[in-house]
């Protein structure tokens, strides 16, 4: 046992060199933006600026962190929460409407959502947060079931007959079985909203979506390069920290 | 003890358990065989609640079993299933400590446990205790179930086909194990199984269902020797009737004394059945197996005539 221990703490240390190293790039894609000034001018050598200055970059990737953070937490405690309790025995009438919401929840197009919140909410972050909520559910929601159906009968009838309350058995058996299926999930919830964020620049809500908003409507393409570019690399970061949280295939 | 009086469970218009009384000794190893869908393992499941009875009273101990919790009364009963539902992401010491931390026992007593256990079955703690159950083979792996169902020494073992899987040497093998852990332990056993060989070797009580009925029930020897109806019969295997029972007698019930001429050359243990003794002598063309005991002394002797019917002689 002490070999086990001792294997997963020497993999501790290069485990995280992935995650590690995109984080590292992404920072200094923030603070360095400024040097790569000869490079965007080759984009738009005709602009009298060529690097977004309204913002800080590190900023902004902070509130558009913050806003996913937010949108993917509430998602994960609503998607997992629904999906746990119509696979419980007295919500199982409830199974199919449930995973019709989330479908429909991402059908619906986030700038339409956007659209319907403002009038609601008021400008600003509340509306894309929402909107991310919703676009967000389905792939959580939908692991969650697909997991949790997923566990073997005979150990549920096995666990109920060992003398289990249903607590235990969702805490300690269904949900650890589920848990790369949902954190599956979560991963892809949270990298498509990485994306979809940046549509919260056009209500408000600043974050690295603003210099692609910016670049659109005054015709700057350097700007929107750069939006573009820290957003694709937040991405990658997040999704190699999930992938390093998935557990190796059991 | 177990006791079900009148005990009946519906599925809407159907019964799946039409009326069935049974009671099962302190001690005693039940075995209810059938066809499937006979009601076999519903009856089974109706004794731990997780299906609950529609009509009739079950009885553990004297106590009605709806007076319990549903959780109190499992935790005291071993459960053990064909898939063996063990739990994939838990090492198999912890898979066998699952009901004394569920009673809340102290941690080293459980260890204490699960290392009696593990050497009770044949499971090595060094070898057996960090794996998990997905490198376990068949037999490796319903050992420990067994084990887990045994955890925290209970009076009742609910055993649904729990050797279904295993292949006929493993399955064998561990029928074998089963009957020795019982004559120590003394537990109160009901077994399910569709298999008669294996209903005929372990029971003390067999109970045949049919349709969710009990046709017959009482000692493997007694419904072998009179089937109370042509489907009973007919499940005790027809003609193999005459083998059966002589795989449930053994030499030494049969044998005489020894005699003064001479010993025969073929030995046999006076504990192997009567069944092995006649493929012995069929085998060997040998009319007469001297009787050995443990220690390969010889304390008598059966012919073929003691054999097929000592019986009636005496």
């Amino acid at each position: 046992m002490s070999e086990a221990v001792s294997r997963r703490v020497s993999r501790g240390g290069t485990r995280w060199l992935v995650p590690l190293a995109w984080s590292l790039v992404l920072l200094s894609a923030c603070v360095g933006m400024p040097w790569l000034e000869g490079l965007f001018r080759l984009v738009e050598p005709d602009s009298r600026s060529v690097i977004y200055a309204r913002a800080d970059f590190l900023t902004l990737l902070g509130r558009h962190l913050l806003v996913v953070a937010v949108a993917a937490l509430a998602a994960v405690i609503i998607g997992v929460g629904a999906a746990v309790a119509v696979t419980r025995c007295a919500g199982r009438d409830f199974l199919p409407l449930v995973a019709q919401l989330a479908s429909i929840g991402q059908t619906f197009p986030p700038v339409a959502v956007l659209a319907l919140a403002v009038p609601v909410l008021g400008f600003g972050t509340l509306p894309i947060i929402v909107a991310l909520l919703l676009y967000g559910l389905l792939p959580i929601v939908r692991n969650t079931l697909a997991g949790l159906e997923g566990v073997d009968p005979g150990v549920r009838e096995a666990a109920r007959g060992m003398g289990m309350t249903g607590g235990q058995l969702l805490r300690q058996v269904e949900l650890p079985l589920a848990a790369p299926v949902i954190l599956a999930g979560i991963r892809t919830s949270v990298t498509i909203n990485i994306a979809t964020a940046a549509i919260g620049a056009t209500v408000g809500a600043s974050n690295l979506g603003d210099p692609i908003i910016s670049g659109i409507v005054n015709g700057n393409t350097a700007y929107v390069l750069q939006g573009a570019l820290l957003i694709g690399l937040l991405a990658l970061t997040v999704d190699s920290v999930f992938a390093r949280l998935q557990p190796a295939a059991a | 003890m177990i006791e079900l009086i009148g005990v009946s469970k519906r599925f809407g218009e159907t019964a799946a358990v039409d009326d069935i009384s049974l009671r099962v000794e302190r001690g005693e190893l039940c075995v209810l065989v059938g066809t499937s869908g006979c009601g076999k393992s519903t009856t089974l499941r109706m004794i731990n609640r997780l299906i609950e009875h529609s009509d009739g009273e079950i009885h553990i101990d004297g106590q009605q079993i709806r007076d319990f919790r549903e959780e109190t009364l499992r935790r005291r009963m071993g459960y053990a299933i064909q898939s063996t539902g063990l739990f994939p992401h838990w090492t198999v010491a912890r898979n066998i400590g699952l009901v004394p931390r569920l009673l809340k026992w102290p941690p080293a007593r459980i260890r204490e446990r699960v290392e009696e256990l593990m050497a009770m079955l044949g499971l090595s703690m060094d070898e057996f205790a960090g794996k998990y159950p997905r490198q376990l083979s068949g037999g490796q792996a319903q050992r420990v179930g067994v084990a887990r169902a045994l955890a925290a020494d209970p009076d009742i073992l609910l055993m649904d086909e729990p050797f279904g899987a295993l292949d006929p040497i493993t399955r064998e093998t561990l029928q074998q194990e089963l009957r020795e852990l019982q004559a120590r332990l003394q537990k109160t056993i009901v077994f399910v199984t569709h298999d008669m060989d294996e209903a005929l070797r372990l029971a003390d009580r067999l109970v045949v269902m049919d349709g969710g009925r009990i046709r017959q029930q009482g000692h493997p020897l007694e419904l072998l020797r009179e089937p109370a109806d042509a489907f009973v019969e007919s499940l005790l295997g027809g003609e193999d009737r005459g083998l059966k029972e002589a795989a449930l007698l053994t030499v030494g019930e049969r044998m005489m004394p020894l005699s003064p001429r001479l010993l025969p050359r073929e030995r046999i243990s006076r504990h192997a059945t009567l069944r092995e003794a006649l493929s012995m002598m069929l085998w060997r063309h040998a009319e007469r197996l001297a009787v050995v005991d443990d220690e390969d002394m010889p304390v008598g002797e059966l012919s073929l005539r003691q054999l097929v019917g000592a019986k009636h002689h005496e």
